[in-house]
């Protein structure tokens, strides 16, 4: 295992792992129903029964972040799905066949890529109207490009290796080559700007989300409770603290998978 | 020159690229801007001589290369709520966003530069070590939360800056550029971190190199070598991530402008397009757009002074 | 050796920053203006700066400061002159007669004439667009000049309630743009504005009445409610109307909280046309579930006053107290009406709510959590308030919204008129012939007894139809720096910013 060795590695995954056994025991169990509010325990303090403290309903700050990772994180796969798979095609297509198809795609994806995803969202969303689907729709969208680029170049580099060659001389289809030959070669890079893609991911539904446009309220979201929480910062920074210092764990657990793959 | 001239053709066609795209991104969305302006209890004839005179019932492509043709005479139309010209609603608020996003970018090249040569400078040591940690931590906090952070430290227990208190330009520009400062570093923060560890892997990377083996044994000192020759080199990297990251900054400025209630672009391109507002919301697209390509082109041509090898592909 | 060069440098950004920083907040430059307030505000004041044009509660409270009507409600909501000097009522209200006071200027210097007030009256109730300008004005037969100093407005029928809507502001004849020139004669004039920035009037020298006490005020948007602490305590804004009891214990010693009611009928407002909510039965069956007291626990302490129908207890006469308890609190009731209703599972639906609004924005928040002990599934979509005015209020596109609904004045159609079936304002679509015919009979009786009995009326089938789920008069916190004083509450939704003045012992 070549990875045993590689800090960032492991450090990433060990973050990302036990940022997943919080998602999921947030997606069968929270010690509390997250949007459950209780009068008498409106901003409540860090207590045994309360491990975060309490928001300005009485909701219980550590369930609803237990619930708003899992929201974020869903989102975060929701999206990046999104943009692989598009990506994948449109990149696999482009590189592979070249031509004035792709000079056309590639100029557009250019300026797609300069775009901010975030801002490409929240154009995407004023065509869409607002909500957490239309939000995962939106910055899927906008990661197309970033994932489209890097397949491309993947295949301008390969189609033309021996392995390719001796597959077309054996009769193999177009088709056949892009996917069965030459994407299987690229998983190595493709796994980095995935983690990348997650990374981003998570910090665009977090802004969205901070804007009012994502997640809706009661849900929790780690973004929603950020925005929410500034009316609380002096009483209680505590309301603010813990979802920014969940979000950041999950960004960097994903940002050092990305670095470990990458020198691996 | 001819690289000039190519890359600058290549920015016009960019630019047609996007105008055209953003056009017909709010073209075929249904909504009548008609009825948007005039409201539904409107009289038909009253919204069919709105729309002749809006130019609405021209062919697309009219309608686009009269669009164009607006906005290079610096006419964005006119927005549908607030019914006043595009360019007097966002020409005042551009200036705001753009000094948070320029201020930034000064941060981030001020800030990184010296850490990064540091860390390069003592690899392996103490200093290098905490710099290395801080920084991939830095680069995972969004903008947004340290906003929230440097709002709840430096404005409500330290009282260095008032928060929410923005002074805009017009009135005294001293304190609106004194204001932006701790906005800035929000937006500066996770870039700056990414940018010290790309030029201190650079240098790293360019000192084992052969030419700065023959600089060291011409007898020139750690420093010289440093200043004269790797750095030079580990620049371009750098100057590639900048331009890349602007794009990123700016979206990060119309967030963080939300933290400190700083009434720029992001305020209004948020109501916009809650209220669907499209000439207001294209013409801000196509302002941010036009500002990352321009500024793009600037870095190719950086390159090309920093590193003469480079040459068109 | 470098790395003290760094420090150096990094040392003089740091005193270069701060002195930049703390430049900024040396004092004022000289000038004309000794005092000035900034005051914050959840919304853009965009809907119209048009006085007759303009629905906004929002916009109104402001421009009450820059426009005035004939007469004006004081701040004890009782009507009084203004730019009448006195009016006398004739034929059991269907000739009203006003005799102008001399003097009076607009904002421009130019005189008020009888021909002002002519050109405003007839531009309210022009009805060459559809409805006119302000509804009630098509009960106006004519306007006449008797002469310079004197007006006089006959109706079409006797209506002894309608001096209240002769507080629709005077503008001058000679304004072509007054959506974005607004020239009135209040105790304040328009300076600038800014869009989703601020909104800056100064005080008019030359009023006719009790001059204001500061010179120049300051409305900056705040839009984004969560900023609204920070910006009070951070010294940003000096006065915030409306803060949530919330946000008033986040404040520090600098500040003075007011507290009031904010005068509205806070209530979830349900699309009465439209599915499920067109059956009675599921309507009541929310009335059951909502539970008005845990909201007011939650989100202000249990301060607020409990309603259960469209009037608020600053009308006195009209409210009627026993209309709270209609619907005490019994999700199981509520569920035999889903039952009944054909909603046995319950049913979701789509709440939209403005989300500059913190209050209303809480309150819906709680409901949802309410709605689900019966399984009913309210999904929350917060908008901006502006795309709440054209796309639930105009548009009246939306399930259901929570939102306060204001009273122009102190009288009962204020806030009764918008439900008769075909009005214009009556954006939840409640459709009710003996609502149509007790409110017919109120406007056409002039005995104030009588009338009272009908408005009474009006407000029980409101409550019976459950037309909306009533929730509160909502307290109204008001956040005052304690440099100021002055703040007085009206029983109206109306900011009056002439009152204000600078502390004593502040220069």
């Amino acid at each position: 295992m070549k990875y045993k060795k590689n800090r960032n590695f492991v450090t990433g995954a060990a973050l990302t792992g036990v940022m997943l056994l919080f998602v999921l025991i947030g997606a069968v169990w929270t010690p509390y129903d997250p949007e459950a509010m209780d009068r008498t325990a409106k901003l409540a303090g860090v207590s045994f029964s309360h491990l975060m403290g309490c928001d300005n309903f009485g909701r219980d700050i550590f369930s609803r972040v237990l619930k708003g990772s899992g929201t974020t994180l869903l989102t975060a796969v929701g999206t990046v799905g999104i943009g692989t798979l598009c990506g994948v095609i449109v990149g696999a297509f482009t590189g592979y066949f070249g031509g004035a198809v792709d000079e056309i795609f590639m100029r557009i994806n250019d300026v797609l890529f300069a775009f901010p995803s975030i801002l490409l969202g929240l154009v995407v969303i004023s065509l869409l109207g607002s909500g957490n689907f239309n939000v995962v729709i939106a910055l899927g969208i906008a990661f197309i490009p970033s994932f489209a680029r890097i397949v491309r170049s993947e295949f301008i580099r390969c189609k033309n290796m021996d392995y390719v060659r001796s597959a077309r001389l054996a009769g193999a289809g177009h088709l056949r080559i892009m996917f069965v030959h030459i994407l299987p070669n690229t998983v190595t890079v493709l796994l980095s700007s995935v983690m990348i893609g997650f990374n981003n991911a998570v910090l665009a539904e977090a802004g969205m989300s901070y804007l009012g446009i994502g997640t809706q309220p009661p849900h929790a979201s780690l973004g929603r409770m950020l925005s929410d929480a500034q009316t609380y910062l002096l009483s209680s920074p505590g309301y603010a603290l813990f979802p920014g210092i969940v979000l950041i764990w999950m960004v960097l657990g994903f940002s050092l998978l990305a670095e470990g793959l990458k020198e691996g | 020159m001819k690289y000039f001239t190519k890359k600058l053709a290549g920015l016009l066609v960019t630019l047609l690229v996007v105008s055209f795209l953003v056009f017909i991104a709010f073209a075929v969305i249904p909504g009548d801007p008609a009825t948007a302006m005039l409201g539904t209890e409107a009289t038909e004839a009253r919204l069919e001589a709105l729309r002749e005179e809006l130019g609405l019932n021209a062919p697309l492509m009219v309608r686009y290369l009269r669009w164009i043709r607006d906005i290079l005479q610096g006419d964005f139309g006119r927005s549908y709520r607030y019914n006043m010209p595009v360019m007097s609603m966002i020409g005042d608020k551009l200036p705001v966003t753009l000094t948070l996003t320029a201020i930034s970018f000064a941060l981030i090249v001020l800030i990184s530069i010296p850490l990064g040569v540091a860390c390069a400078r003592y690899a392996g040591g103490v200093l290098d070590h905490v710099i290395v940690v801080a920084d991939q931590i830095i680069m995972a906090v969004p903008p947004f939360f340290s906003g929230i952070l440097i709002t709840l430290v430096f404005g409500l227990l330290l009282h260095l800056f008032v928060p929410g208190g923005y002074v805009s330009w017009q009135q005294d520009w001293l304190s609106f550029l004194g204001y932006m400062i701790f906005p800035s570093i929000a937006v500066a923060l996770p870039k700056s971190a990414m940018a010290v560890k790309l030029l201190r892997t650079a240098i790293l990377s360019e000192t084992k190199l052969d030419y700065v083996r023959t600089a060291y044994s011409r007898g020139n000192g750690t420093k010289a070598v440093l200043y004269r020759h790797v750095l030079r080199n580990a620049l371009i990297p750098v100057i590639t991530f900048l331009g890349m990251a602007l794009a990123d900054m700016v979206a990060g400025s119309i967030i963080v402008e939300q933290v400190f209630n700083i009434p720029g672009l992001g305020r209004i391109l948020l109501t916009s397009i809650s209220n669907r507002d499209y000439p207001v919301v294209q013409a801000i697209i196509v302002c941010i757009a036009f500002l990352v390509i321009v500024v793009n082109f600037l870095v190719d041509l950086l390159y090309k002074a920093v590193d003469p090898r480079i040459t068109l592909e | 050796m470098k790395t003290k060069a760094i420090r150096r440098f990094l040392l003089t950004l740091v005193y270069t920053a701060l002195t930049i920083a703390l430049g900024g907040c040396a004092g004022d430059k000289a000038g004309e203006i000794t005092s000035r307030i900034s005051i914050g505000i959840p919304q853009d004041i965009e809907d119209s700066l048009d006085p007759h044009k303009a629905v906004a509660a929002g916009t109104e409270e402001i421009l009450f400061n820059l426009y005035e009507g004939l007469v004006k409600p004081d701040s004890e909501g009782n009507l009084v002159d203004a730019l009448a000097e006195s009016h006398t009522v004739e034929e059991d209200g269907k000739v009203y007669t006003f005799r102008l006071r001399n003097g009076v200027k607009f904002h421009d210097g130019s005189l008020v004439t009888a021909e002002d007030v002519k050109y405003s009256l007839d531009r309210c109730a022009d009805t060459s667009n559809g409805d006119p300008l302000v509804p009630a004005f098509s009960a106006i037969e004519s306007v006449e000049i008797v002469d310079a100093d004197t007006v006089r407005v006959t109706l079409k029928a006797p209506d002894n309630e309608f001096l209240a809507y002769m507080d629709a502001a005077i503008i001058p004849a000679s304004n072509a743009a007054p959506e974005t020139n607004p020239i009135g004669t209040g105790p304040y004039k328009y300076v600038s504005r800014s869009p989703q920035e601020n909104f800056v009037i100064e005080k008019f020298d030359d009023y006719w009445g009790t001059p204001a006490n500061i010179d120049e005020i300051t409305l900056k948007v705040i839009a984004n409610s969560d900023t609204i602490v920070t910006s009070l305590n951070g010294g940003a804004v000096d006065m915030f109307v409306r803060v949530s009891q919330a946000m008033t214990e986040q404040l520090s010693d600098d500040y003075n909280v007011l507290e009031g009611t904010m005068n509205l009928v806070q209530a979830m407002y349900l699309n009465n046309a439209r599915a499920p909510f067109d059956d009675v039965r599921v309507r009541q069956a929310l009335c059951y579930a909502v539970d008005v007291q845990e909201i007011m626990d939650i989100i202000s302490d249990g301060k607020g006053t409990k309603l259960g129908s469209s009037m608020f207890p600053a009308f006195g006469k009209y409210y009627m107290e026993e209309l709270n308890d209609l619907y005490p609190t019994d999700p199981d009731r509520a569920k035999e009406l889903l039952a009944e209703a054909g909603y046995p599972d319950g049913f979701s639906f789509k709440l939209t709510v403005p989300s500059n609004y913190q209050q209303h924005v809480d309150t819906a928040q709680v409901i949802a959590e309410q709605l689900k002990r019966i399984g009913v599934t309210a999904d929350i979509e917060l908008i901006e308030w502006e795309s709440w005015l054209s796309q639930v209020y105009a548009d009246r596109d939306f399930d259901a919204t929570v939102v306060g609904l204001d009273a122009s004045s102190l009288t009962a159609p204020a806030l009764l008129s918008r439900f008769v079936s075909d009005a214009g304002k009556n954006f939840v679509n409640f459709s009710s012939e003996a609502y149509d015919a007790a409110y017919a009979g109120a406007s056409s009786t002039t005995d104030d007894a009588e009338k009272t009995e009908y408005y009474k009326e009006c407000e029980r089938i409101l409550a019976e139809e459950a037309a909306n789920v009533y929730i509160q008069d909502l307290p109204c916190f008001v956040a005052l720096n304690k440099k100021y004083t002055g703040y007085e509450f009206y029983p109206l939704y109306v900011q009056d910013l002439a009152k204000l003045k600078l502390a004593d012992g502040q220069e």
